[in-house]
């Protein structure tokens, strides 16, 4: 049935026929999607996009490697400032989309030194300073915040005669697939079984061959170059950034995405994002009351799904493999 | 499968409609309806201010029981925003083709997010509160479909300065400020009106906060040691109370003069007591204690109890919705955006049931009213006031 004979098979994205089916269905529905939704949706869509691309960043070093971090706003407001200057200097869309990811990630190698030293709630609190750091910084620095009233960013122009809302739709799911399969990639290559590694036993992990300075500091760089190309591209969709936009609340709301979507996973980020930007999209209406759907929506998800909706994924998949034997 | 097909049929058959629909009449608009969207922080660390959307959405259920505009009921749609600026962008797309306008975005990053959605939807947006500048500094046919009335900081805290040395003889005056476009934009006022009264007045000191702090007493220490004998404030509500009791505490009492937002006499007196006797502060409006405030507001109460003890900001937000009805009233019966628009530039020398300084917008101008004035919190005991100045005629930004 489901027989795995080859290290390459096991590694293959996707083994069996319904898979592949179901993958490029998939793929169909999100081509289509521009075209049957309303651009609103097609725009929270684009929202989701690029939240996935962030949160899958920090899944790799909270979920995989087991560094709590929550830094995320500072590398979310690194990323987007730099993607704001970049731009403004008249560096094209992708160049200044990598240049926002590599400030994004050498801020990472900076914060991820004390990692090496401090562990679990320790470096939590000292990745919280060095958020709570870049917001100061650019608060009192106009020079990077681009003034009193932020940094504006020119709109993507639309290209093959799409409108701006499906051009920029297809752009960032480009972004997100693209990133999504080097993520997968990363996960299960000597990388990722060296992060998992660290995650469980550093001392093991250390033992076995793992460098643990080498990989420590590469899980906070590359899941700050995905933060920060999240930081960009958000900057880009709002057309306008100023400090206050990335706030201590951003980071646990990045840090929420990924414990609902589910720790250690790539698809659960994925979900997470949906989660945090689709909850209180869906009950804005509900006006004062959105914090506690919100709050409640996170508790229950926990409490019947430890392993988040990633775990939801999982059982549902199971019940269908298994059908009709429970 | 057969449902399948039917279900794509039905899909079809309901865009058809609703896209004939949209010809036919302007969004948001049936014979018996206008559909007025609203987007606010109901939730987050700016949820008080959510209260004018609340009060906006009050004032239209009062003109429905007046029988509506040309026959039309008022349908307001109000979404959560969280003062989050991607939130409330999202939810402006969501609207912009399906309401006929926005009242009252509320925010300066919020408006700084959406001001180029609103311009290519051309959707009419009615007193957005925030920075004046996010607008003045765009191309003035951007601005075509916004109707804005809201103080310039920086205008204001020239003002404040020429306030103090001209009523109790100020000679040097510090500045406590948030660190951020507000307190900033205030920090640039009373260096202008500093610097009109070279020689006579000197800044003493500039002293900053971050919303995250809460620990002042080094803030009102460093204001002591300025020597200053008055001081302005551009600081939240919690800031400049907790501020003023730290200087209490070293028994340094300057002369107050603080910026609008700090205008809501109940609550300063609530968190300060006799600390607040004495102190000038500006409004934008007409407040609580005024006959044509508490008019307003018990018709405000009727409507939404929620409101008591939020009747400052109420007043704020029904002023919005009665530009809107008024726009309504002054389009007619066949309603367009653009008919509404040309109605809304037609507005001159208009006082919302007398809440504010006469509007007046107009094809070259935007940005109605700047309108300030200047009053004197008197006694805790029986919240009393004194109002100072009549509103200041400042110029239009844009």
């Amino acid at each position: 049935m489901d027989l795995v004979e080859s290290y390459a098979q096991d590694l293959g994205f996707a083994r069996k026929r319904i898979t592949r089916a179901l993958l490029a269905l998939l793929l169909m529905a999100l081509l289509a999607f521009p075209w049957v939704a309303p651009d609103y949706m097609v725009f929270i869509a684009t929202l989701v996009a690029l939240f996935s691309i962030g949160v899958i960043g920090q899944n790799l070093l909270i979920g995989y490697t087991g560094q709590i971090s929550f830094g995320q706003a500072g590398f979310l407001a690194i990323g987007a400032f730099s993607f704001g200057h970049l731009s403004i200097w008249g560096a094209p869309f992708l160049l200044a989309l990598a240049g926002a990811g590599l400030m994004a990630a050498l801020a990472g190698v900076i914060v991820g030194f004390p990692s090496l030293r401090l562990k679990g709630p320790y470096l939590s609190i000292a990745t919280l300073g060095f958020g709570v750091a870049v917001y100061q910084i650019f608060v009192n620095s106009e020079v990077l915040s681009g003034g009193r009233s932020g940094l504006a960013i020119a709109k993507l122009k639309p290209m093959f005669g799409l409108s701006s809302v499906r051009y920029e739709y297809f752009v960032y799911m480009l972004l997100l697939a693209g990133f999504t399969w080097v993520s997968y990639n990363i996960v299960s290559s000597f990388v990722g079984r060296a992060f998992v590694a660290i995650r469980d036993s550093d001392i093991a992990a250390e033992v076995n061959g793992v460098n643990l300075t080498r990989y420590k500091l590469l899980a906070f760089a590359l899941s700050s170059f995905y933060t920060g190309v999240h930081g960009a591209l958000y900057a880009q969709v709002l057309g306008h950034i100023e400090p206050q936009i990335f706030n201590i609340l951003e980071s646990i709301t990045l840090f929420a995405a990924v414990i609902v979507g589910g720790v250690a996973s790539i698809e659960g980020s994925i979900l997470g994002a949906a989660f945090v930007i689709l909850v209180p999209k869906v009950f804005a209406d509900f006006r004062e009351m959105v914090p506690v759907v919100y709050g409640l929506g996170i508790i229950i998800v926990l409490m019947f799904q430890p392993l988040g909706l990633y775990g939801l994924w999982l059982k549902t998949r199971l019940y269908f493999q298994l059908w009709p034997f429970r | 499968m057969k449902l399948g097909i039917l279900g794509i049929t039905l899909l079809v058959a309901a865009l058809g409609a609703t896209s004939t629909l949209a010809q036919s009449k302007a969004p948001g608009v049936t014979d018996t309806e206008v559909t007025i969207g609203i987007t606010t922080p109901l939730s987050g660390p700016a949820a008080a201010w959510g209260t004018t959307a609340l009060a906006a959405e009050a004032w239209s259920k009062h003109v429905n029981e007046q029988g509506g505009v040309h026959g039309r009921k008022i349908k307001v749609v109000m979404k959560d925003d969280g003062y989050n600026p991607g939130r409330a962008l999202a939810n402006v797309n969501e609207m912009k083709d399906s309401v006929f306008a926005l009242v009252g975005l509320l925010g300066t990053a919020v408006l700084n997010a959406n001001k180029d959605t609103i311009a290519d939807a051309k959707l009419p947006t009615i007193w957005p509160y925030g920075n004046p500048e996010v607008f003045a500094k765009q191309p003035k046919e951007k601005n075509r479909t916004v109707f804005m009335v809201y103080p310039d900081y920086t205008d204001e805290g020239d003002f404040l300065v020429q306030q103090a040395a001209k009523l109790t003889g100020a000679k040097k005056v510090a500045v406590f400020y948030q660190n951020d476009d507000y307190g900033k934009g205030g920090l640039d006022g009373v260096k202008r009106g500093v610097a009109k009264l070279a020689g006579s007045m000197a800044l003493a000191g500039e002293v900053a906060y971050e919303v995250a702090d809460r620990e002042l007493s080094t803030h009102a220490l460093k204001i002591k040691e300025s020597g200053a004998d008055s001081i302005i404030i551009y600081a939240t509500v919690t800031h400049c109370a907790g501020l003023i009791k730290e200087m209490a505490k070293v028994g340094y009492r300057p002369k107050i003069f603080a910026s609008f937002p700090l205008g809501d006499r109940h609550t300063m007196f609530r968190l300060l007591g006799e600390l607040w006797e004495g102190a000038y502060y500006n409004v934008t409006g007409a407040v609580p204690g005024e006959p044509e405030g508490d008019r307003i507001i018990d018709i405000l109460l009727k409507q939404e109890p929620k409101l008591k003890g939020r009747e400052s900001f109420a007043l704020t937000g029904a002023a919005a919705m009665m530009a809107a009805v008024e726009g309504l009233k002054r389009a007619g019966k066949n309603l367009t955006r653009e008919g509404f628009i040309e109605a809304m530039e037609s507005i001159r020398g208009w006082s919302p049931e007398k809440l504010t300084a006469p509007v007046t917008w107009g094809p070259n101008r935007h940005h109605g009213g700047n309108p300030i004035r200047m009053m004197q919190a008197m006694k805790a005991a029986d919240t009393s006031f004194k109002t100072v100045t009549d509103y200041q005629p400042f110029p239009a930004h844009f």
